[in-house]
């Protein structure tokens, strides 16, 4: 039996960054993954993730994951992948299928990273081709350049529907609608307008009656839920479709864990049992056991590379390659870093809770909530936002969620978010910008755009973030589109800009009547971008 | 506490309900009318429930359907659905072929 010192089972965010902590402190480290290509997750992720820079916020999720194999690979991590865990047993022994046979291999410590699964929503014609996992969507879209359909509906606006949703348009789909049962927008704000200004329209309290088709989803109706859930009569609307992608939240994968014995406990009854476990290190209740990730409880990814540093430093110390005190310190950093990621209004802490102000008592735009985007008048309430003469960003950032690039972004220090990183972010009109763009390029909620409200001729000029192909080209007309998507008035593109430090980000700049450029949130081809194949 | 294997619990008639003919489980077809009648036939849990049935036995075992299972069948017992087990993880963990099961490597 083939023996390491430390096991991880998935190579994905947290199994990677367990491994690469492990090894640099000297234990001889193995990852198992079931898939062809490491990463997990993150190779899907083509956004670029929040957070600080210690989380790599602003950087794409796909570079992350590299950045993350190349360490593990340097520091002499073994890697088998299309090598599924089938089975764990005493003494930390686990059974893998390699190379057409199925092997043992033990270890002193066990590192459980295996993820998460969809959660499916069964309504009638839920087995039809065409309904599918909006993360299989993902993986059908950018790992293997698989468009899943032309037109797509989507059940769901936690980030994960939220997100896939925007990475759909950016394939070339067309977005029916986002309907959720909830009647709030469950993830981002910003993710959700990004949406809104494409001309996505959100269904908040309505879920799927039914799927319609014969031997293919051709059609979706939905309806309104009353309080207890039920469909309200007189309620359906019809939608031509071809996909249905549900994103009703994931369940953690904890069947090894299961397997392996360790003490569980189910914190939301029907949500699935979570092992009982270090929140932060992830020791479970069997010795040599840890569960990092998602796991141990579902977060965002940058939280998942946390705790599986934590864990692997864990795995080292009880192994003895690290002191207890060398521990501590690596964990009190660390454990930091994971505190900023659990705060604010979307924290683990704070889910299903109901805000209506800010952290600084600003209020939460009920619109954003039921429609995806503010209404016309709202920004101007928020510290981002403000009307100063020449260049300046505005910056439509509502909600209190762990974020900063764009302070750091500026080199003028035009904007502030202060040393708390859920505060809402404020544009200092003293501080003179000089419209270099890093702060639009920065935001991975694309929710900075530099206005300059008088150009001359009662024109005014808005730059926003655009990542989709083709681009546009400097002097080409199309027209302005507000915040829900509705074409506001002919704009056209004065220029178009992009480097490096933009990592594939676009700012168009696109020419508007003074009096729109308050409302002017995106540009569009006068063509219909996304016809019907 | 409701004692959920108290086989002499009334659950009361089966009552045929509009969406029974919905399919529960994908890979072996069992739809959510076989599952709630299980229940009136005496499987009390999940396990129960998977033996008769075979619902979560199939190709991605109970990954999809599991949860929805769990909670027919909670609905169905009328009880609250914490008290109601997960089906045992047992291995193969992932779908594997038997020549390759077969196929064990004693010595890496």
């Amino acid at each position: 039996m083939k023996r390491y010192d430390l096991i991880v089972v998935g190579a994905g965010p947290a199994g990677l960054s367990a491994a690469a902590e492990a090894a640099a402190h000297g234990l001889g480290v193995a990852v198992f993954d079931e898939n062809s290509r490491p990463g997990g997750q993150l190779f899907k992720q083509i956004h670029k993730f929040f957070g600080s820079k210690e989380h790599k916020a602003k950087i794409r999720g796909y570079d992350i994951g590299a950045g993350l194999l190349r360490e593990a690979e340097g520091l002499g991590v073994k890697v088998y992948l299309n090598s599924p865990v089938t089975g764990m047993y005493l003494d930390r022994e686990i059974v893998a299928e390699t190379d057409g046979a199925v092997s043992h291999y033990r270890a002193d410590a066990i590192v459980v990273a295996t993820g998460a699964s969809e959660n499916m929503v069964a309504f009638d014609g839920w087995t039809l081709p065409g309904v599918m996992g909006a993360g299989a969507a993902q993986t059908m879209m950018n790992i293997n350049r698989v468009r899943p359909g032309s037109r797509v509906l989507m059940l769901g606006s936690g980030n994960v529907g939220l997100v896939v949703g925007y990475q759909l348009l950016q394939a070339g789909c067309e977005l029916a609608a986002v309907v959720d049962a909830a009647p709030r927008v469950g993830g981002y704000g910003v993710h959700a307008a990004k949406l809104a200004r494409c001309g996505v329209p959100f269904f908040l309290s309505h879920t799927i009656v039914k799927a319609e088709g014969e031997t293919r989803v051709t059609g979706v109706v939905i309806g309104r839920v009353d309080e207890t859930w039920n469909i309200v009569p007189g309620t359906q609307k019809h939608f031509d479709a071809d996909t249905i992608c549900v994103a009703a939240g994931l369940s953690p994968s904890t069947r090894l864990l299961l397997m392996a014995g360790c003490e569980m406990y189910e914190p939301v009854p029907g949500g699935g049992r979570l092992p009982v476990c270090d929140e932060f290190t992830g020791k479970t209740s069997v010795q040599g056991i840890y569960a990092a990730g998602d796991v141990s409880g579902i977060e965002e990814a940058s939280s998942a590379m946390i705790e599986g540093r934590a864990a692997g430093a864990a795995a080292a110390a009880e192994l003895g390659y690290i002191s207890g005190g060398e521990l501590k310190a690596r964990l009190d950093k660390l454990e930091t870093a994971l505190a900023s990621l659990r705060e604010g209004m979307f924290a683990p802490k704070n889910r299903g809770k109901v805000f209506v102000k800010t952290d600084e008592g600003y209020d939460i735009s009920d619109s954003l909530l039921r429609n995806g985007y503010l209404a016309d008048g709202e920004a101007t309430k928020y510290p981002g936002v403000k009307s100063v003469a020449g260049i300046h960003p505005v910056i439509e950032c509502t909600q209190n969620i762990p974020c900063n690039p764009c302070q750091d972004a500026c080199p003028k220090g035009c904007i502030k978010v202060g040393t708390n990183i859920v505060s809402l972010p404020a544009v200092d009109e003293k501080a003179g910008c000089i419209g270099c763009g890093m702060c639009v390029a920065s935001c991975s909620g694309q929710a900075v755009f530099l206005v300059n409200e008088d150009v001359g001729g009662g024109f005014a000029t808005v730059t926003a973030p655009y990542e989709f192909l083709p681009v546009p080209q400097k002097g080409e007309r199309g027209v302005a589109l507000d915040r829900s998507g509705a074409p506001v008035c002919e704009a056209e593109i004065v220029d178009v800009r992009t480097s490096p430090s933009f990592d594939r980000t676009f700012l168009l700049t696109f020419r508007v009547p003074g009096e729109q450029c308050s409302r002017a949130r995106f540009w569009r081809r006068e063509v219909r971008r996304f016809g019907r194949d | 506490m409701v004692v959920i294997n108290d086989r002499s619990r009334d659950l009361g008639p089966f009552m045929p309900a509009d969406d029974d003919g919905l399919i529960i489980c994908r890979c072996e077809e069992i739809t959510k009318g076989e599952i709630r009648r299980a229940v009136h036939d005496g499987m009390f849990n999940l396990h129960e429930v998977r033996r008769f049935l075979r619902c979560g036995m199939g190709l991605c075992q109970g990954q999809t359907c599991g949860r929805l299972v769990r909670s027919i069948v909670a609905r169905e017992l009328g009880t609250p659905i914490a008290q109601i087990d997960e089906a045992t993880a047992r291995a193969p963990m992932r779908p594997i072929e038997m020549s390759v099961f077969a196929k064990e490597v004693e010595d890496v």
